[in-house]
């Protein structure tokens, strides 16, 4: 096992300190089409993510630009900042094949109890992905 | 880096470690052999116990060293297996734990309530001058209407005996076994800058006692295992330089002060801040502040903190690797956001003022930016 000083991966505390994508104060300050939402404060954790939607020319749809808002500990930080880095620019159906899977090998590996809050960053963004095809 | 996680554990003291590191040479000698050199390491463990023993306000037979409080709780615990158990939901897991294992429905009765508790620093049970030997109350203000904890112990001594973890109290306030009316209290060497793996359990004499390690003559055969002598001699050292430096009073004046301080500089400066910690003095141990952050999440900030080089703990469930939050907390605030949001600052005798503002300099950012991200509405 690698000795490392601090709790997560370097990939996970990159993450942490300097996250991406994050929408800081009010919703309004991001023009989006679909919002998803998953967890409860009560467990702990609860994600927010915000997609807007572009029609390429080709037809299809993609994550033109995408936001998160979290209450939530470290891991939970890096992996929707790590999911938004991953999702952005893809079409929506490519982005529903994005697995917590692929958010834990991205940052590294996550320690097994943390692995929830990659599944927690999966999960709001197909919550948005929903939320978009039925409202358009 | 600023250490504010002493209730955690403190760093060895320097005159402990030299007493441990002058034992390590003249005291090695398995202290239970009959040679000179046994005899001599015995008698420093001797030492040590009637040391402790007169801190606490017992006789030194009374006093038996372990491997530290999580052995200490077991073993009464233990003592009382098949009877009833009753413990303050505050309790270390050591005791919730063991009780849970063990408790059955059987007399006599034990309880086992925390003098001091070590995530918010709330003392459970004020000593009171006229309380007797029999009596052991519990401080019912502390817990709020919405608990149904808070009432007078049973005080049949024929049916039912007393525990207390006495772990954070020791060298922060005064403790007398006696004066608590306890039958069993349990202590540890590395909270008082002694070294980890030592401790030991006070067993008033004529109470029930069952060895939870056997297979040993040590300590009137009520603890079997080699004596651990250079540990031993450590936490004799660590309880000499509360002796001598007064720790006790400069706990209650310097170091509550700070802690005041940092309480006020939070509540004033960062929106959203309440404490956990009741600062009335008596209410609580001077070196321990528990506060959350609304909307924010206890680990990430312990964790931005951390990379500021703050060092800090939480009651968070997500920093324990559990998907519960803080027992204590949940006891005390019945609610799960709190607990989640909760970061203890705990102080020693070598924070200074500097290390407040260390704090201050940074905490408001930190709780600023994670408040700005949350779903969760200030």
């Amino acid at each position: 096992m690698t000795k490392q000083d601090w709790v997560y991966s370097e990939t996970v505390k990159e993450h942490f300190l300097n996250p991406r994508n994050f929408l800081m104060g009010d919703e309004s300050g991001f023009s989006y089409d679909a919002v998803g939402t998953v967890g409860n404060p009560v467990c702990g954790d609860q994600m927010k993510m915000y997609i807007k939607v572009a029609r390429r020319e080709d037809g299809a749809e993609v994550i033109d630009d995408i936001r998160w808002k979290t209450y939530g500990c470290a891991s939970a930080i890096a992996s929707t900042s790590a999911l938004s880095e991953i999702a952005k620019g893809k079409t929506l159906d490519a982005a529903l094949l994005i697995s917590a899977e692929d958010i834990d090998a991205y940052l590294g590996k996550l320690p097994k109890h943390k692995f929830h809050c990659s599944i927690l960053g999966h999960d709001a963004l197909r919550d948005a992905i929903e939320q978009y095809r039925k409202n358009h | 880096m600023v250490y504010l996680d002493y209730a955690a554990t403190c760093p060895i003291l320097p005159s402990v470690a030299s007493a441990m590191a002058a034992a390590e040479r003249k005291y090695f000698a398995n202290a239970s052999a009959l040679h000179t050199p046994g005899h001599q390491a015995m008698n420093e463990i001797e030492d040590c116990r009637e040391k402790l023993a007169r801190m606490v306000g017992c006789e030194a037979d009374e006093i038996i060293f372990t491997s530290g409080a999580t052995e200490s709780n077991n073993t009464v615990v233990r003592t009382f297996e098949g009877c009833e158990i009753e413990t303050s939901p505050f309790e270390h897991h050591s005791v919730i734990e063991a009780a849970k294992k063990y408790r059955g429905e059987k007399l006599p009765k034990l309880y086992s309530y925390m003098l001091a508790n070590n995530e918010t620093g709330a003392i459970l049970n004020l000593p009171h001058p006229e309380v007797s030997a029999c009596h052991f109350s519990v401080n019912t203000d502390l817990f709020a209407a919405k608990n149904e904890w808070g009432k007078e112990l049973a005080t049949d001594r024929r049916s039912a005996y007393f525990h207390s973890d006495l772990t954070q109290a020791l060298g922060k306030i005064p403790v007398n076994v006696k004066d608590l009316g306890l039958d069993y209290a349990t202590f540890s060497a590395h909270k008082i800058g002694g070294p980890v793996g030592v401790g030991a359990l006070y067993v008033r004499r004529g109470v029930p006692f069952c060895p939870l390690l056997i297979g040993g003559r040590q300590e009137g055969g009520r603890r079997g295992g080699t004596y651990n002598t250079i540990g031993i001699i450590g936490f004799g050292a660590a309880l000499d330089e509360v002796e001598r430096n007064g720790d006790i009073e400069e706990y209650n004046t310097r170091i509550r002060n700070m802690r005041d301080t940092l309480a006020r500089m939070i509540l004033k400066d960062i929106p959203g801040s309440s404490l956990n910690t009741d600062l009335m003095p008596g209410r609580s141990l001077p070196n321990i502040l528990n506060v959350s952050f609304a909307a924010a999440e206890g680990e990430s900030i312990q964790l931005y903190l951390d990379a500021e080089e703050i060092v800090v703990s939480t009651g968070s469930a997500c920093a324990a690797g559990d998907i519960k939050p803080s027992h204590v907390l949940m006891a005390l605030a019945g609610d799960a956001e709190v607990a989640h949001s909760s970061i203890r600052f705990s102080f020693g005798l070598a924070n200074t003022m500097r290390d407040v503002e260390a704090v201050m300099r940074v905490l408001p950012g930190i709780i600023k930016k994670l408040q700005g991200v949350s779903t969760v509405a200030l």
